[in-house]
C-alpha cells in the first residue's frame, strides 16, 4: 500500500474531510501523504480537535493497513479523489467523497441514469420502476440507485434481469448488507454490478449515512428519474443535489390525492421533467428503443381489445366494473384479463383491480 | 339371559358395552365397574331418582358391570341401558325380553334426554341387527339412517310399557331429504359486485379447489365464503351419513338439509379444537367440514404449528388422532377457503385509503403468505373493496346460487365420471401425473400456458395448480378439452397472494 493510498483510507475514516479539503491542500503545495508525517498539517485544514486526535489513533493502530488488507481479501477496489478513475460527475458535488470503495464487476462511470423513489411504493410505482430498470437495461444503460426496499430494489432487479448493469450506492460499507432481505440483489449485483461506498468496510447503517450518499448517486447519474416519493424522502434529496448540479431531473407523476406521490409531483410543478413514456424517455436519452406496442394490438381477440382500451384509456378498474362497462360475463372478463396478463399488457394493480402497463 | 346393550364411542365408532346388574343384600349402594368416566359413575344418581320416579325402588346392594372391563366407557348416554337392567332385576321388565340397544341420558323425573352418539349407534345396531331405542331428541338424524329398527321414546315409562308388550311402539320411518333440500344462508345474489370473486366461487366449488382470497377489510370475503357453501352440490345419501356419523359423535345436530357443512374457525382456535383430540379424541373442526367448507378468515393470524398441522389432513382427506388414550381416524375431505387483508393494515392497494405498513411490516407479512400450506391452495384471487362510485357503476347481480349450483353439479358429474377408473371425484384430487396425462389438455393450451409461464415466472407447481383450474372451467363450460381460453381464465385466478407484485 502507497502512502497517499493510507493517508486517503485515513482521512476518510475521520469524516470530517472531503475531495474539496484536498483541493485546498495541494493550492498549498501539500500532498494528502505528507500528512502522515506531519499531523499538525490536519490543524491547517481545520481540522477538529476531536477529528485529529481520531487520525492519530487510527494511525498508531495500523487501520490503514487492516483495512487495506480486508479489502484486497473481499477484492474491494478503492478510488480516490484526483484519481483518473475518479468519476468526473462528481467533481460536481459541493462536498465530492474523498474516496469510494467499489466491489463488483462492471466500471464505475457516471453516464447511468439513477432511478430512486420510496421505500414503501404503490403497486403502480413498484411497476413502473420495474418497468424504467428493464426499458433502461435494453436501452444500454447503467441504473444507479440505493439498493434500499422498494422503488431501488424494483428497479435495480428488473435491470440485472434484462441482463444490464446497475450500480448501487450504498449508505452502509459495501461489504454489509442492508436491508438484509435485499442480499439476494446486492450479490447479483456484485456479480454483474456494482456496490459503491464511500463508507469504510463494515460501516453499519446509521441514519445520518443515507441522505449523504444521496449525493453520490445525483453525481455519478446524467439523469435522474424519481419514480414515486413523499416531500420528505430521501429521493427528494437526491433530486435536489441533482437540480442543483444541473442533472437532467424527471418525475413520474402520480395521483393528486396520494401522499407518496406528494414529492414527486411537487418535482414537477418545480420544473423536473415529467415522465410520461418510457420508451421515449428512453430514446431522449440516447438510447436504442424499439417500440412493440402496435403489432401486439392486431393480435388481440376483440374482448381482449374491449378491456385493453379500457384499462389504457380510463385507468385502473375492478373485474366488475370491466364486466359491466364492457357488458360482457365476469367469466369472459377473466378470460380476457387473463390472456392480456399472459401477453404482458395488463397487470394486477391492487388486490382485485386491473391495469394496462404498455 | 340377554343383557341390555349400550353404547361408547371410539371416535365416529360405536362399540357395544354390555350391562350387567347383581342386587344382593344389605344397605343401599350402587357401584359402577369397568372403566366409568366421571359421567357415568354419575350415572347411579339419575338412574336411581328416574327409577323411583315411575314406582321402581330399588334396595341392597347393587353392583353394575360394563363390559368389556378393559374399555373406558364415556358419557351420559349410558344411563338408559343400566336403568332398564336393574328394572329387569328388580322384575319390572321381563327378563326374557329381546335384546336391544339402548341410548339416552336420563333426568331425575324419567324424561330422557338428547344423547350423543346416536347415529354411531344405530350403524351398530343396524349391524347387529338389533332394535335401536332412543330418546326422542335424536329421532330427526337417526332417521335418515336405512336399515334400523329404531324407537324414538320420550319418558322410561313408555319404554318399560313397551318392553311389558303393554303398548307396541312404532319404528322411526327411514326418510331422506330431497335431492335439493339445501338451507342457503347467503345466497350468491346477496352480495352486490365481486363479479370475478363470484366466479372464482364457481370454479372453486365445480373443482373442489381450496382458495385463498386476499382483500382489504369489508371487500367481502365473509359473504363470498359462506356464500360457497350454497353453490356446492348438495351431499350424496353416503356423504351425509358420513357428515351426520361426526356431528352424532360430537353430539352436534346436523339439519342443513343437503346442504353442506361450512365451519368457520376463528385465528384463537387451539390445534386440539381444529384437528381433534383431548382425552375423549373428539373430531375438531377439520373434520366437522368433512364434505363441506372449512373457513379460516384471518388466515394469516393463526399460528404457524396450527397450520402446519393441517397440511398431511389436506393432503390425505382424513387425520388421525393419536393420543395416549388411543388412536382415531376421523375423515376431513375438506374445500378449505382461506381469507385474509393484503398487509397488516389491511389498506394496501386500495385508492383512497393509504396503507399505513412500513416495508419491513409488508416484507413479514408477505412471508406469512408463501408458506408450504399455500401449495395446497390452487385458487389466490385479490377482492377489492369498491368504492361507493364503483359500486354505482356495477349492474345488480343477477344470478343466483340455485342456477350457480345446477352449472357446479354438472361439471361435478363430468368429473366423476372422468376420473372414475382412478377413484378420484374432483379435479382438485388428481395427481400430477395423472393430470398431465389424462386431463386432455390442448397442445395450443401447453403452448399458451409455456409462455405466460415464462413472463410470470411460474413454478412448476404453479404449472399444474393453473391446469387443475383450467380442467375445472373447461368441465364447467362443457367441454372435452382444455384449450388456451381456459387456461388463460385460470391465469387471472392466481394474482391473489402476490399482491406487492413480485415474483411468487
Amino acid at each position: 500500500m502507497d502512502a497517499r493510498l493510507k493517508a486517503f483510507l485515513l482521512l476518510n475514516a475521520c469524516q470530517c474531510f472531503d475531495g474539496r479539503a484536498v483541493e485546498a491542500l495541494a493550492q498549498r503545495g501539500i500532498k494528502p501523504e505528507d500528512l502522515l508525517e506531519a499531523p499538525a498539517l490536519l490543524k491547517a485544514l481545520g481540522a477538529s480537535e476531536s477529528s485529529i486526535s481520531a487520525w492519530s489513533d487510527l494511525q498508531r493502530d495500523g487501520w490503514a493497513e487492516r483495512e487495506w488488507e480486508k479489502c484486497l481479501k473481499l477484492k474491494v477496489d478503492v478510488v480516490c479523489f484526483g484519481d483518473g478513475r475518479y468519476p468526473k460527475g462528481l467533481l460536481d458535488l459541493s462536498s465530492p467523497p474523498l474516496l469510494l470503495y467499489l466491489w463488483g464487476a462492471s466500471p464505475l462511470d457516471d453516464g447511468g441514469v439513477a432511478v430512486v423513489g420510496t421505500r414503501r411504493p404503490s403497486t403502480y410505482g413498484l411497476r413502473i420502476a420495474k418497468e424504467l430498470g428493464r426499458e433502461l437495461a435494453a436501452a444500454g444503460f447503467v441504473v444507479v440507485s440505493g439498493g434500499a426496499y422498494g422503488i431501488d430494489c424494483a428497479a435495480q432487479e428488473a435491470a440485472l434481469e434484462a441482463d444490464g448493469s446497475s450500480i448501487a450506492v450504498l449508505g452502509t460499507g459495501v461489504d454489509c448488507v442492508y436491508p438484509s432481505s435485499n442480499r439476494r440483489l446486492f450479490e447479483r449485483l456484485k456479480e454483474s454490478g456494482l456496490l459503491v461506498s464511500e463508507y469504510p468496510l463494515s460501516s453499519q447503517a446509521r441514519p445520518w449515512r443515507f441522505p449523504k450518499r444521496n449525493r453520490i448517486i445525483a453525481g455519478v447519474s446524467r439523469s435522474v428519474v424519481v419514480v414515486e416519493a413523499p416531500q420528505r424522502s430521501g429521493a427528494m434529496i437526491t433530486a435536489r443535489i441533482a437540480m442543483e448540479i444541473g442533472r437532467d431531473l424527471w418525475a413520474v407523476p402520480g395521483r393528486v390525492d396520494e401522499e407518496v406521490c406528494r414529492g414527486s409531483n411537487l418535482l414537477i410543478f418545480d420544473g423536473a421533467q415529467p415522465l410520461i413514456d418510457i420508451p421515449a424517455f428512453c430514446s431522449l436519452l440516447g438510447g436504442n428503443v424499439i417500440f412493440e406496442g402496435e403489432s401486439q394490438m392486431r393480435e388481440l381477440s376483440v374482448e381482449e381489445k374491449l378491456v385493453y382500451s379500457m384499462l389504457k384509456e380510463r385507468g385502473e378498474r375492478t373485474v366488475d366494473n370491466i364486466a359491466s362497462e364492457a357488458k360482457m360475463s365476469a367469466a369472459d372478463a377473466m378470460l380476457a384479463l387473463g390472456m392480456l396478463t399472459a401477453k404482458g399488457l395488463v397487470a394486477s394493480s391492487g388486490p382485485g383491480r386491473w391495469s394496462a402497463i404498455r | 339371559m340377554s343383557k341390555a346393550l349400550g353404547i361408547t364411542l371410539r371416535g365416529i365408532e360405536a362399540v357395544a358395552v354390555e350391562v350387567e346388574v347383581e342386587v344382593t343384600g344389605g344397605l343401599f349402594a350402587i357401584s359402577i365397574v369397568g372403566l366409568p368416566d366421571a359421567a357415568v359413575r354419575e350415572a347411579k344418581e339419575r338412574v336411581r331418582a328416574a327409577l323411583r320416579s315411575i314406582g321402581i325402588s330399588l334396595r341392597g346392594r347393587i353392583a353394575v358391570n360394563l363390559a368389556p372391563a378393559d374399555l373406558p366407557k364415556e358419557g351420559a348416554l349410558l344411563d338408559l341401558p343400566i336403568a332398564i337392567e336393574m328394572a329387569k332385576q328388580v322384575g319390572s321388565v321381563p327378563a326374557s325380553s329381546q335384546p336391544a340397544v339402548f341410548v339416552g341420558e336420563l333426568a331425575l323425573d324419567g324424561r330422557l334426554r338428547r344423547a350423543k352418539g346416536a347415529v354411531p349407534a344405530a350403524m351398530l345396531a343396524r349391524k347387529l341387527s338389533l332394535p335401536l331405542y332412543i330418546p326422542h331428541e335424536n329421532a330427526h338424524e337417526v332417521s335418515l339412517v336405512k336399515g334400523v329398527e329404531a324407537y324414538a321414546i320420550s319418558h322410561i315409562a313408555e319404554l318399560i310399557e313397551a318392553l311389558r308388550g303393554e303398548v307396541a311402539l312404532r319404528p322411526i320411518e327411514h326418510r331422506v331429504p330431497a335431492p335439493q333440500e339445501i338451507e342457503v344462508d347467503v345466497d350468491l345474489a346477496d352480495i352486490k359486485g365481486q363479479a370475478g370473486a363470484k366466479r372464482a366461487m364457481e370454479i372453486a366449488a365445480a373443482g373442489h379447489h381450496n382458495l385463498l382470497m386476499v382483500g382489504p377489510p369489508g371487500s367481502g370475503k365473509t359473504m363470498l365464503a359462506r356464500a360457497l357453501k350454497s353453490i356446492l352440490p348438495p351431499l350424496s345419501d353416503e356423504e351425509l351419513l358420513e357428515v351426520l356419523l361426526i356431528y352424532s359423535a360430537r353430539g352436534l345436530s346436523f339439519d342443513g338439509g343437503r346442504a353442506r357443512p361450512f365451519r368457520s374457525v376463528h385465528h384463537t382456535a387451539s390445534t386440539v379444537a381444529v384437528c381433534g383430540g383431548g382425552n375423549a379424541l373428539q373430531p375438531g373442526e377439520i373434520s366437522l367440514a368433512h364434505r363441506g367448507v372449512l373457513f379460516l378468515d384471518e388466515f394469516t393470524e393463526f399460528r404457524r404449528d396450527l397450520i402446519e398441522a393441517m397440511r398431511q389432513p389436506l393432503e390425505d382427506g382424513k387425520i388421525v388422532v393419536s393420543r395416549s388414550s388411543g388412536s382415531v381416524t376421523y375423515p376431513a375431505q375438506v374445500l378449505l377457503a382461506l381469507a385474509c387483508n393484503p398487509c397488516p393494515c389491511g389498506n394496501f392497494g386500495d385508492p383512497g385509503f393509504p396503507c399505513r405498513c412500513s416495508p419491513g411490516e409488508l416484507e413479514r407479512y408477505q412471508r406469512k403468505l408463501s408458506g408450504p400450506i399455500l401449495d395446497r391452495i390452487d385458487m389466490q384471487i385479490s377482492v377489492p373493496r369498491l368504492s361507493p362510485d364503483e359500486l354505482m357503476a356495477v349492474e345488480p347481480s343477477g344470478e343466483d346460487s340455485a342456477s350457480v349450483r345446477r352449472r357446479v353439479e354438472r361439471a361435478r358429474e363430468i368429473q366423476i365420471e372422468r376420473w372414475k377408473a382412478w377413484g378420484i371425484r374432483s379435479n382438485a384430487e388428481v395427481p400430477e401425473a395423472l393430470l398431465r396425462k389424462e386431463a386432455h389438455i390442448k397442445k395450443e393450451a401447453r403452448a399458451f400456458l409455456r409462455s405466460a409461464m415464462g413472463r410470470s415466472r411460474l413454478s412448476g407447481r404453479g404449472f399444474t395448480r393453473i391446469l387443475r383450474v383450467a380442467r375445472s372451467v373447461a368441465d364447467l363450460a362443457g367441454e372435452e378439452c382444455v384449450g388456451a381460453s381456459h387456461v388463460a381464465e385460470a391465469l387471472a385466478y392466481r394474482e391473489g397472494a402476490n399482491i406487492y407484485g413480485r415474483p411468487s
